[in-house]
């Protein structure tokens, strides 16, 4: 186990930020974090690295537990900030050397180090650039080159993709998966849930500091009661027809609002062959009809009965 | 030595700015010293100075042409027309500030030995008339004096021996305590004026590196690293000071270039000492200053006021002889009085006894303590800040 929390807690005057949280990361998986924001997220982050005192708790990495002055376990951890922590003062190349150099002193082998992480993160055109000069998403590749360049064994990346373009979030996503390849431990944290779906391969979803609930995605929506969602945009829909829809077999609940009507599945059924036959059955014309299985929100939803971005 | 090669790096960055301020310091220094020891020389010199008068006589004597003569060794003659209201005009708008008047049978009644006045307008309170009044009387007694004992002595011959009477000088040397004194008047203001622009500089450069160094985010990232506080503090500290001493070299060699011939004495290096000392000083005020401010746009305001602020209440602009009392109490409570004060003290110094150079040390140690004291606050204000 990489990393082991139990009971963690921390509290700024009356407010509770961190809740009794317990969390273990295995080595090799890309564990996410989810909440929305002020969930404690980035707190617990800061716990963990020692960058915060706490109340109350136990944290262990590697095996060891980590003070401020663990200096062998921070050796082997890469940190990314949510804020982008870079010298303006320096060049990309010159910050990335910067960090590095504050693990690795072999001069070459910084070097190599240094160029592997320029060439990860795509930045090999602007390394005579000064920070001011990259775009929001360049910024956030050197944000990430910074973290990393030292092949850490354990990264955690606290929301790196705030207010990046989709492009540059994409290749931000792709360079996590291909570290966890290389062998990194990886803890990400974000309120995306479309990122965490897509990268992680174990997820803890935490709200008002307390972890709501653990697992792979597939396990996670295993949790909650509802399956398939249908959404059928049509512009007449009757009060008879929607309570004639309503009476189908396996049919959770239907709502009909904004000239779209949103049909949820039980648990583990599928309901779209036979929402055809019955809008065919009625003669209701209709413009596009698709299908979804839960998302995190949905589970969110579900647990806390507030969606994930509220 | 990430971190100190790192500080070095941010301060090369902000060397444009600072080396505005050091060039225009040094310049202003430079033109401000020189001036002043200028000042300071005419100060220790003689020289007469003629004053602008109006000379109307109502009649002419060899014995009238003869004064005149002899008052135009210290006095300008004005034309003027004999009215009333013109000569008022020219002594309100100061086109003369004497005006003198010979009577019609003034040659005669003198000759004759009888009493006999001369009338003179004036400015009052200026002193340039009393030696117009001097040479007329020094020129009148001396010639009274050939009148009372050589009977019928013709005014040609009066007036011949008054020239050569009164053309006999006497020659005054001016000497000072000690010949050398003289010698650090330009480095004894160049010192003094250091304290500021050393002073800016310091503050310029530390809190801009203080601002970047202490900046959350990165601080936060370099904490996560296995580098400890310790060692960064150490190279951070490290790196002020090498900036610290660097910033003092360049100004005393600029002194001492500039002033070559008379640098190479004792009182340079105790100009020397006293100026590394402040400047060590300064450094805890900029490290005490960078835990402050906040932004950069803050820099240079906190920069002036603070560097102008002491400055001016600790004699580095005006002379502390010419600060009042309260203000000078104010002032003690400063680095920048004591490193002023040392400096004066250090270019008075002819001898290096022990008693000579105690007050100098005790104005070194003076600034040594406010550095102490200064640095201890910055360190308080720090670990306040680091828990927040």
């Amino acid at each position: 186990m990489i990393i082991k929390v139990k009971n963690l807690v921390k509290r700024y005057g009356d407010l509770i930020a961190l809740d009794h949280l317990s969390l273990s990361v295995n080595e090799g998986e890309v564990f996410g974090l989810l909440g929305p924001n002020g969930s404690g997220k980035t707190t617990a982050i800061n716990c963990i690295l020692s960058l915060l005192s706490y109340d109350k708790g136990e944290i262990e990495i590697f095996g060891q537990p980590m003070t401020p002055d663990a200096y062998n376990i921070k050796r082997d951890i890469g940190i990314v900030m949510q804020n982008v922590a870079v010298y303006n003062e320096l060049t990309v190349y010159e910050n990335i050397d910067y960090f590095c150099g504050l693990y690795v002193q072999d001069k070459k082998l910084r070097k190599k180090l240094v160029d592997e992480a320029i060439d990860f993160v795509g930045l090999g055109d602007f390394i005579k650039f000064y920070p001011k000069k990259l775009s929001g998403g360049l910024l956030r590749r050197l944000n990430i080159a910074c973290g990393i360049a030292h092949k850490p064994k354990l990264i955690i990346l606290d929301e790196p993709t705030v207010a990046v373009d989709p492009q540059s979030r994409n290749k931000i996503l792709e360079g996590i998966l291909e570290l966890n390849r290389q062998g990194a431990t990886v803890i990400y944290t974000s309120h995306y849930m479309e990122e965490i779906e897509q990268i992680c391969s174990r997820i803890m979803i935490i709200d008002k500091g307390k972890a709501i609930a653990t697992g792979t995605k597939d396990e996670l929506k295993a949790m909650i009661s509802m399956g398939e969602k249908i959404t059928v945009e049509t512009y007449s829909l009757s009060e008879e027809q929607l309570s004639r829809l309503r009476k189908l077999p396996n049919i959770a609940s239907a709502v009909y609002k904004n000239q779209t009507l949103e049909i949820k599945s039980n648990k583990g059924q599928n309901n779209l062959e036979t929402i055809l036959d019955f809008i065919k059955r009625e003669g209701i014309q209709f413009g596009k009809i698709y299908s979804e299985m839960p998302t995190l929100n949905d589970v969110f939803l579900e647990i806390t009965g507030k969606e994930l971005r509220d | 030595m990430q971190v100190f090669k790192l500080c070095l790096k941010v301060l090369k960055k902000n060397i444009p700015t600072m080396l505005i301020y050091i060039v225009v310091f040094l310049v202003v220094s430079l033109i401000m010293s020189s001036a002043l020891s200028k000042e300071m020389q005419a100060d220790t010199l003689f020289a007469q100075k003629k004053s602008n008068m109006a000379f109307i006589s109502e009649e002419s004597s060899p014995l009238i042409d003869g004064l005149k003569q002899e008052l135009s060794k210290v006095a300008n003659f004005v034309e003027l027309p004999d009215e009333k209201e013109a000569l008022q005009d020219a002594l309100y708008f100061r086109s003369v500030s004497y005006i003198l008047r010979i009577p019609e049978g003034f040659t005669e009644s003198f000759m004759k030995g009888e009493n006999v006045r001369l009338k003179k307008t004036t400015v009052p309170n200026s002193y340039s008339n009393t030696y117009i009044d001097l040479s007329i009387n020094k020129y009148l007694n001396n010639a009274r004096l050939y009148v009372r004992h050589i009977e019928n002595i013709s005014q040609e011959s009066l007036v011949q021996h008054l020239k050569s009477d009164l053309s006999v000088n006497t020659s005054v040397e001016l000497k000072n305590k000690s010949d050398k004194v003289g010698k650090h008047i330009y480095a004894n203001y160049f010192f003094n004026y250091m304290s500021y622009s050393l002073l800016s500089v310091l503050i310029l450069g530390m809190t801009a590196l203080m601002l970047v160094f202490y900046n959350n985010d990165l601080r936060r990232r370099n904490a996560c690293s296995p580098l400890s506080a310790r060692s960064i503090n150490l190279q951070f500290i490290l790196a002020s000071l090498l900036f610290t001493v660097i910033t003092w070299m360049i100004m005393v060699a600029f002194c001492i270039l500039y002033n070559w011939k008379n640098s190479f004495n004792l009182n340079t290096v105790y100009f020397m000492i006293n100026s590394l000392v402040f400047a060590f000083c300064g450094a805890s005020i900029s490290f005490l200053i960078g835990n402050l401010v906040k932004s950069a746009n803050a820099i240079s305001a906190v920069t002036n006021v603070v560097t102008l602020g002491l400055c001016f209440i600790s004699g580095v602009f005006v002379p502390l002889e010419l600060l009042g009392d309260s203000v000078l109490k104010v002032a003690s409570f400063t680095p920048t009085y004591w490193f002023v004060t040392g400096n004066n003290r250090i270019a008075k110094l002819a001898q290096f006894n022990h008693s000579d150079i105690e007050p100098v040390l005790s104005c070194m140690l003076i600034q040594l303590g406010f550095a102490l004291a200064f640095f201890a606050v910055a360190l308080v204000i720090n670990k306040k800040r680091r828990f927040q």
